[in-house]
């Protein structure tokens, strides 16, 4: 058994009590195996229950420990204590998001933004028919990485447009909106695409293309933006609009 | 539809800022509550120095820092056609050695714009091909192929047409 600590320095904020957020130091057990997010759950079970954050699957799949690992945007469950220690690590709320407590972020205006898009398949038909929608391989494989978006929002932390422009609809909203105009089902191209150019969506992209660096699932955000920007720009200057 | 639980009642209310009491007839009454904290985000500032903080928002900045390169020689460059339409008389184009030296940075930041460009050109560009689209290497290749094919034509003209 080891006895080797690491120590991890976690912000803090509780708006009832603080003006500002500020970093606590922790000394927890350091294990090869440890992710970041079992670090916070020693400290919460030993140390200091009133640690505020949010996790679910432990797993990458839900998409809910986001946080900024060493000032990286990581998922807290993907974040190995060993690729940090023996120096301590820093953990921080995403940026680019107000803080409500400790590590947990307002997350309103990203859902806001993802209902925007219409992340959904659209239909002419009032009802659904009977039968299923089929597609090939080759159809699936148009919009396939797209749709692995989990929503975990670690885009948005290393976007720096977001903080520039905090109306910007973001990448990963873009990302599903994409997803869903590759879609052989979808009929909401042209609908979905007025909403895409329009003020505060794909324009705003100045292509840093940080957020498709960060994404814990392969997802590339920044691909889905400027295919979205190229096409556009093709519907305006060829006549058959680009199709 | 049923009654809301206690339960989701107090999520409500957490929610809220105040918290909701279910009476007996199953409507909802909104009670005052002194428990209940009203939430209070702190809006986090980007630092000025944001760039420094990832490799890849170092190089995004060079890459749009380029851009000023290129507009300051193109700049140079309109002031000289401006000097050459007073007539050939008296005009002596530019030159020397530091003429030549901020031409070769300029064209440094120009070749580094267009190749970070054109390599990004198989990401951007979606090519349907029947079911399946054109592969974006094959587009990235395609583009430096023409460059290539733009160049060589270019300074065909400047050199043979020139002369």
């Amino acid at each position: 058994m080891t006895h080797e600590t690491i120590t991890l320095s976690v912000t803090r904020f509780d708006p009832g009590q603080n003006n500002r957020p500020r970093l606590q130091g922790y000394e927890v057990p350091y294990r090869d195996d440890w992710v970041v997010l079992d670090a916070l759950n020693w400290i919460k079970s030993h140390l200091d229950g009133s640690v505020t954050y949010r996790w679910s699957c432990r797993m990458g799949i839900c998409g809910s420990c986001g946080m900024n690992v060493n000032g990286q945007p990581k998922l807290g469950c993907s974040a190995f204590l060993r690729e940090y220690f023996p120096e301590p690590v820093v953990v921080e709320p995403m940026a680019n998001f107000p803080i409500i407590r400790d590590l947990v972020v307002d997350m309103s205006s990203f859902m806001e933004k993802l209902r925007w898009v219409k992340p959904w398949i659209i239909r002419d038909e009032t009802a659904v028919g009977p039968g299923e929608h089929r597609q090939t391989p080759a159809q699936v494989d148009q919009y396939r990485q797209f749709s692995m978006c989990i929503n975990c929002m670690l885009c948005y932390s290393a976007c720096p447009v977001i903080p520039i422009e905090p109306e910007f609809v973001g990448p990963a909203a873009i990302a599903l909106a994409r997803r869903y105009q590759l879609d052989s089902r979808d009929r909401g191209g042209q609908e979905r695409l007025g909403t895409l150019t329009g003020s505060d969506a794909i324009w705003d992209c100045s292509f840093v293309g940080e957020c498709s660096a960060v994404c814990p699932k392969g997802v590339d955000p920044a691909k889905a933006i400027q295919q979205t920007k190229f096409e556009s720009t093709l519907g305006m200057l060829l006549p058959w609009g680009g199709q | 539809m049923s009654p809301m639980s206690s339960r989701d009642a107090g999520s409500q209310a957490r929610l809220d800022g105040e918290a909701r009491a279910t009476a007996a007839d199953g409507v909802s009454a909104r009670i005052p509550t002194r428990t209940v904290q009203r939430r209070i985000a702190y809006p986090v500032k980007q630092p000025f120095t944001w760039w420094t903080r990832r490799r890849g928002y170092l190089l995004y900045m060079l890459r749009e820092l380029t851009a000023v390169g290129i507009a300051a020689w193109m700049l140079l460059f309109l002031v000289e056609i401006a000097r050459a339409r007073q007539g050939a008389g008296g005009y002596e184009p530019l030159g020397g050695p530091l003429f030549v030296a901020i031409s070769l940075v300029c064209l440094a930041l120009a070749l580094w714009h267009s190749l970070t460009f054109l390599s990004l050109a198989g990401l951007f560009m979606r090519i349907p091909l029947g079911d399946r689209t054109v592969p974006p290497r094959l587009i990235g290749r395609a583009m430096f192929g023409a460059l290539g094919v733009v160049t060589v034509v270019i300074a065909s003209l400047l050199i043979w047409g020139g002369a």
